[in-house]
């Protein structure tokens, strides 16, 4: 070997067709801690690690076999103590008297190695944050997804709510129609006079009225509140209703009418009492022909009686509500009257607007007036008050004028 | 379908002959590898060569991360190419690697192959005290896969970031002209992974191709007790020792790996199944 090559800053090896060292420089040996002679004819895999010997047989055979030469592989060195030299070598595949050989440049790359140890440790790095971006990204867009979907549902819900509202409405206004239907028309005789007005807080009301021509001189005027408001105290009236229309008209004593319908009410709960209602009742059978009045006024606001002179009576409440206690007697009170007084029923949600004291001054003050403008005024005073309360009661009103 | 594995898999139909070979490569490299054993055969027989998604000159965008973590991906590679092709009672040729896959194939579509023949094959590279000796400890492998990403080092970054940013990665273009043992590094790591890291043992036994396993001489990859285990449990093998050093007989020795193919060959009768 020529000197120059034998001592060349870089190792020189020659490789034959199946690997075995036939050349290898001082530099080399020097590299690898060998005394000459030794590694001659050994096959190259003896002087690299494990790893580098895969590597040989995976990418330096087959390249310098199909491309003749190798250009800068990176392989580690195995020294005769063991230790490892990162090496780059190139290589190039040679004719030399029929044979060939593949004659390779090794130079160790010690620096350069830990430096590139530390690059593929960054690289190494960056793909994990990488990766973990990646993934959190695909998490968001999960929880995206999922929130899209919940938010789907919750706009069907809500939908379905909506369209469960509308329908609910336009039932309960059907329902407040049919309740409108049961209450009676006003009354004008030659010898009585009845008006009423009813406004239901919700779209459904607990207040329910009736009054009826008994026959020729009598008439029954009943007025209820149901306990409470809205659908359950509105189905309530309605089967009170069907109930007072029969007795009234049959012209039965007013005792029996209240007892009858205090019965009824027991008998709706007798097997409830979580449903259990009671109801403030008045019960006024009037006859023009006697000016006689008998009443029964059971847990009720008291009526205003406002005679001809100008004086005002009230027709207390005697009795508890109906539906309270069983098997109570209702005891009838009769009263007289003269040609020209009025009588003004009314349920707790007109009080509560406008107060006892205002609607019997109102009912006192307009006295002259006819009943419809005494109506109207009420009406007026209720609305005025409503306005400013948030919320009200079921409101009620019976004006009778006694002719 | 057809056509797109055709370009996908770089597929090349050479030669003419009523009996066909597919030639697959092992780990690392593409199918000019059997350039020269490969036209040794082009006269009598009809030869496919390929490479599999993520090397040679395959399509690279049809590379597909999950599919490619094991050598079953591979071997529907080898399905995909025979499927294509309409192939049957095919001579199929693995080096390495590429013999785990043929196997994995033949098992799952025998009607394909009438014989594996298994260059340097190994079922498992990694040692499996005291039964079994692959010829490597972990580190040994993990050293394998380190000194591939350091030859990797002056590209490596760009094609990690597509690969990861964009499971299709439709930007990547094979605009390398000569990939021939060199492919993307990720690519390779994942192929590196699923090759060194399997262990195809279980699967042995119930192989019903017959098979030929060249075992070379001195080979570090593939050594001797590897070659002989598989005789011992593949149901229909024989075993040629070689005299070819080294774990690529048909590089480094073309003209005996020609020889003992074609001893094997003129045993094989033309249709076995009829």
């Amino acid at each position: 070997m020529d000197e120059q090559l034998n001592r060349a800053p870089c190792g020189f090896l020659s490789l034959t067709e199946d690997g075995r060292i036939v050349t290898i420089n001082e530099t080399l040996l020097e590299m690898l801690h060998y005394p000459p002679e030794q590694l001659q004819g050994k096959h190259i895999q003896s002087i690299l690690t494990v790893p580098a010997q895969m590597f040989y047989q995976l990418y330096f055979v087959p390249l310098i076999k199909m491309k003749q030469k190798v250009e800068e592989m990176y392989i580690s060195l195995k020294t005769n103590s063991g230790e490892e030299i990162p090496v780059m070598v190139n290589a190039l595949l040679r004719k030399r008297g029929g044979e060939r050989y593949s004659d390779c440049v090794l130079f160790p790359i010690h620096n350069r190695s830990e430096y590139e140890n530390e690059l593929l440790i960054a690289k190494k790095e960056a793909e994990a944050a990488l990766l973990a971006k990646h993934k959190a990204n695909k998490e968001l867009e999960n929880t995206l997804e999922e929130l899209k979907e919940q938010q789907k549902k919750l706009m069907d819900l809500n939908e379905q709510n909506q369209k469960f509202k509308i329908e609910t409405k336009k039932e309960l206004e059907l329902a407040r129609k049919i309740q409108k239907t049961s209450l009676t028309d006003p009354i004008e005789t030659k010898h009585i006079q009845i008006q009423s007005f009813h406004k239901a807080s919700r779209e459904l009301s607990g207040d329910i009225y009736g009054f009826y021509q008994i026959d020729q001189h009598r008439y029954g005027i009943i007025l209820l509140d149901v306990m409470g408001h809205g659908i359950s105290s509105a189905l309530i009236t309605m089967s009170l209703h069907s109930l007072f229309q029969r007795l009234i008209s049959y012209g039965v004593n007013t005792d029996i009418v209240m007892k009858e319908l205090d019965q009824h009410l027991h008998t709706l709960f007798q097997n409830n009492e979580e449903a259990r209602h009671y109801c403030t009742a008045i019960y006024l059978l009037i006859d023009t022909k006697k000016q006689k009045i008998e009443y029964i006024n059971a847990g009720h606001p008291p009526a205003f009686w406002l005679d001809k002179n100008g004086e005002q009576h009230e027709l207390f409440s005697k009795s508890v509500p109906i539906g309270m206690f069983e098997g109570i007697e209702y005891k009838t009170n009769t009263v007289n009257y003269s040609k020209g007084d009025r009588l003004l029923l009314y349920t707790d949600g007109v009080t509560d607007l406008i107060g006892p004291n205002q609607l019997s001054k109102l009912f006192m003050k307009n006295r002259e007036s006819s009943l419809s403008s005494l109506k109207e005024r009420i009406i007026a005073s209720l609305e005025q008050q409503k306005s400013e309360k948030q919320r009200s009661d079921d409101q009620c009103l019976i004006l009778i004028e006694l002719k | 379908m057809e056509q797109n594995i055709l370009s996908r898999n770089n597929v090349k139909v050479i030669g003419t002959g009523d009996r066909t070979i597919l030639f697959a490569p092992g780990f690392g490299c593409d199918q000019t590898v059997w350039n020269i054993v490969a036209k040794a055969f082009e006269d009598e027989y009809r030869i496919i060569l390929f490479d599999y998604v993520g090397t040679g000159n395959s399509d690279l965008q049809a590379y597909d991360v999950n599919k490619y973590s094991t050598l079953e991906g591979y071997a529907q590679d080898v399905l995909d190419v025979c499927s294509a092709l309409d192939l049957e009672d095919t001579i199929f040729i693995g080096h390495s690697v590429a013999g785990m896959i043929g196997m994995l194939a033949s098992l799952r579509e025998p009607q394909y192959f009438s014989d594996l023949i298994m260059l340097a094959p190994s079922p498992r590279y990694l040692n499996d005290p005291p039964e079994y000796y692959g010829g490597f400890e972990k580190e040994q492998l993990l050293g394998l896969l380190e000194m591939m990403e350091k030859n990797y080092i002056g590209w490596a970054t760009m094609f990690a970031d597509t690969l990861l940013n964009n499971p299709n990665h439709p930007e990547v273009k094979s605009d390398l002209e000569d990939r021939f043992c060199s492919t993307d590094p990720i690519i390779a790591r994942q192929f590196a992974e699923a090759t060194f890291f399997s262990d195809n043992r279980k699967d042995l036994k119930n192989v019903t191709v017959p098979t030929l396993i060249l075992q070379c001489s001195e080979d570090i990859v593939a050594p001797e007790t590897v070659g002989l285990y598989l005789q011992q449990h593949l149901p229909n093998s024989t075993y040629k020792k070689m005299n070819a050093i080294g774990h690529c007989p048909h590089m480094s020795d073309p003209e005996e790996t020609i020889h003992l193919l074609r001893d094997y060959l003129k045993n094989v009768t033309p249709s076995r199944r009829f």
